[in-house]
């Protein structure tokens, strides 16, 4: 990799307006509130900003957001698609545009009503695509999808419910920590997980993921600007990232390749060390994307932290690496996992409710059942 | 949000072969016609070498179970009151490689109102084609457990 350490992407700035079951806003008003907040957290102004990135699930374009800011001109945008999958790829977009030197200061958000508008699945009645030998079969939800996956999973490496339900219970812990997480006050035994009610079989309800209002934002700045501005906090350096799809790839129902107990993730993985130069072992804290309490085992076992089929023993071992540590999309909040990436730049910081000490390298990743990618956020620059 | 009526398939050009079969009670796949590939999901050409128009091939159906769940609420209006109910990911014995959705159903294709454990339902059970009629009129293939 060419690297030109005066264009390192920095995340200078973040902000997360407080989440609810009805925020009582548009999305594209909590949208423009969390890029406001993060521009004055970087201690900038809409007149910096320009390059704007977005979710393909967002509702408000990159074009739209920009009137209701008043930013006065775009010289880059984008989105990217895959529901949960966007995440780390949407930083991505951005921070390859900063790299090259197409642009200087870029936002990249994600609001959703996730709970006050209602679920998407339901309203989707016409089949098309993809959809038309799925949807009308009963695979409609997310937990439907990824539920036939699981059990291929469990079949294949052994894999029980109490493995998924130590997921569960320990980001549970992180979110009793976290004062603005939506299950902050509620504590999770394996007795509660058990007891739970189904979803999808094998998936009970606390195998799924919250259903949440909230807003979040970053604003990425090139590291030469970043040395101008009197940030507020330490700046978390982007030190790579990666996307992958793999083959024959569906989004959510990914069954009719030839290995379906790899993940999009498994294509990821190797590129993101490539492109990073780190491997597994300099990793100090992750935030997985979990909107799914079986994406984080195979997230372990895909990114090299244990050996294929071993995430589950991994997860329940002592040397399991501290993740999600905000409480992630099953405790702390569900909007498309760029609370993820939020709580990423938070754990270079220092500030986390369940601080890791000594941080050097947090990895963020999107969902693992999706075309997807992951991005390293690091203390120091390259 | 919801509706009283499944979702709806809704056919394309590249599609269009299939549910015409299924209308009939025929289950057809296609095959690539110059390397032999099986494909799935339908599309236009070959993945494997990109040769055009692929054969759709009757196929008789009998199949292995990949994996299943089954659905328990909140799940949409028009199957509140069948839940839980299974779905399967089926490889087909006669187009291998070939992994479709399908419901389990009886021998008659009436739709089972059985969570995940009923008797036989294992990895790689044995199923038969039934065809089952859906709530809004629309045929769609399903299996039944066999042996």
């Amino acid at each position: 990799m060419i690297r030109n350490k005066a264009r390192q992407p920095v995340v200078a700035g973040m902000h997360a307006l407080p989440y609810s079951k009805d925020i009582g806003m548009t999305e594209r008003h909590s949208g423009a509130l969390a890029i406001l907040g993060a521009l004055d957290d970087a201690g900038l102004t809409v007149n910096d900003v320009d390059g704007i990135c977005r979710y393909v699930w967002q509702p408000t374009t990159e074009m739209e957001m920009a009137r209701v800011l008043g930013v006065p001109n775009l010289k880059w945008f984008g989105a990217q698609d895959y529901g949960g999958g966007a995440g780390p790829p949407t930083v991505a977009l951005a921070c390859a545009a900063i790299e090259l030197g197409l642009a200087d200061c870029v936002v990249v958000w994600r609001s959703r009503n996730r709970s006050s508008g209602g679920r998407p699945w339901a309203g989707q009645m016409l089949a098309e695509g993809q959809d038309q030998f799925e949807r009308p079969f009963g695979i409609v939800r997310p937990a439907d999808g990824i539920a036939l996956l699981v059990r291929v999973w469990m079949n294949a490496w052994g894999w029980t419910r109490e493995d998924f339900g130590r997921v569960a219970i320990t980001v549970r812990g992180h979110a009793n920590r976290n004062p603005a997480a939506m299950m902050h006050q509620k504590p999770l035994t394996m007795e509660d997980y058990l007891a739970s009610r189904m979803i999808a079989e094998p998936l009970c309800l606390f195998d799924n993921c919250l259903e949440t209002d909230g807003a979040l934002a970053i604003v990425l700045v090139a590291a030469e600007r970043a040395a101008d501005l009197s940030l507020g906090a330490p700046p978390a350096y982007v030190t790579g990232y990666a996307l992958g799809s793999g083959p024959q790839v569906y989004a959510m129902t990914n069954y009719y390749g030839e290995d379906l107990t790899r993940s999009p993730n498994a294509f990821v993985a190797p590129e993101l060390w490539r492109n990073t130069g780190l491997k597994a072992a300099d990793i100090d804290v992750v935030q997985i994307y979990d909107a799914f309490t079986p994406q984080v085992p195979l997230f372990f076992q895909e990114f090299g932290f244990c050996g294929d089929g071993e995430g589950a023993a991994y997860v329940a071992s002592e040397d399991c690496l501290t993740y999600n540590t905000s409480g992630g999309g099953l405790s702390e909040a569900y909007v498309h996992g760029f609370n993820l990436i939020v709580e990423g730049v938070r754990q270079v910081r220092g500030v986390s409710t369940t601080q890791v000490d000594d941080v050097a390298h947090c990895l963020v990743t999107g969902g693992n059942v999706v075309p997807t990618g992951a991005l390293v956020l690091s203390k120091e620059p390259w | 949000m919801s509706t009283a009526l499944p979702p709806k398939p809704v056919a394309d050009r590249d599609t269009q072969p299939f549910w015409d079969g299924v209308d009939a009670h025929r289950l057809l796949v296609p095959r690539c016609t110059s390397c032999g590939a099986w494909i799935w999901q339908p599309r236009p050409l070959c993945p494997r070498c990109h040769a055009p128009d692929p054969e759709w091939v009757s196929v008789g159906g009998n199949a292995r179970i990949a994996s299943w769940t089954a659905l328990h609420p909140p799940v949409l209006t028009v199957w509140a009151e069948q839940v839980p109910f299974v779905v399967l990911l089926v490889e087909l014995d006669d187009a291998p490689g070939v992994r479709m959705i399908g419901q389990l159903v009886d021998g008659d294709g009436t739709l089972l109102k059985t969570n995940g454990e009923p008797e036989g339902l294992a990895m790689g059970a044995q199923l038969a084609l039934r065809w089952r009629v859906d709530e809004a009129g629309q045929t769609l293939p399903a299996w039944m457990l066999a042996g």
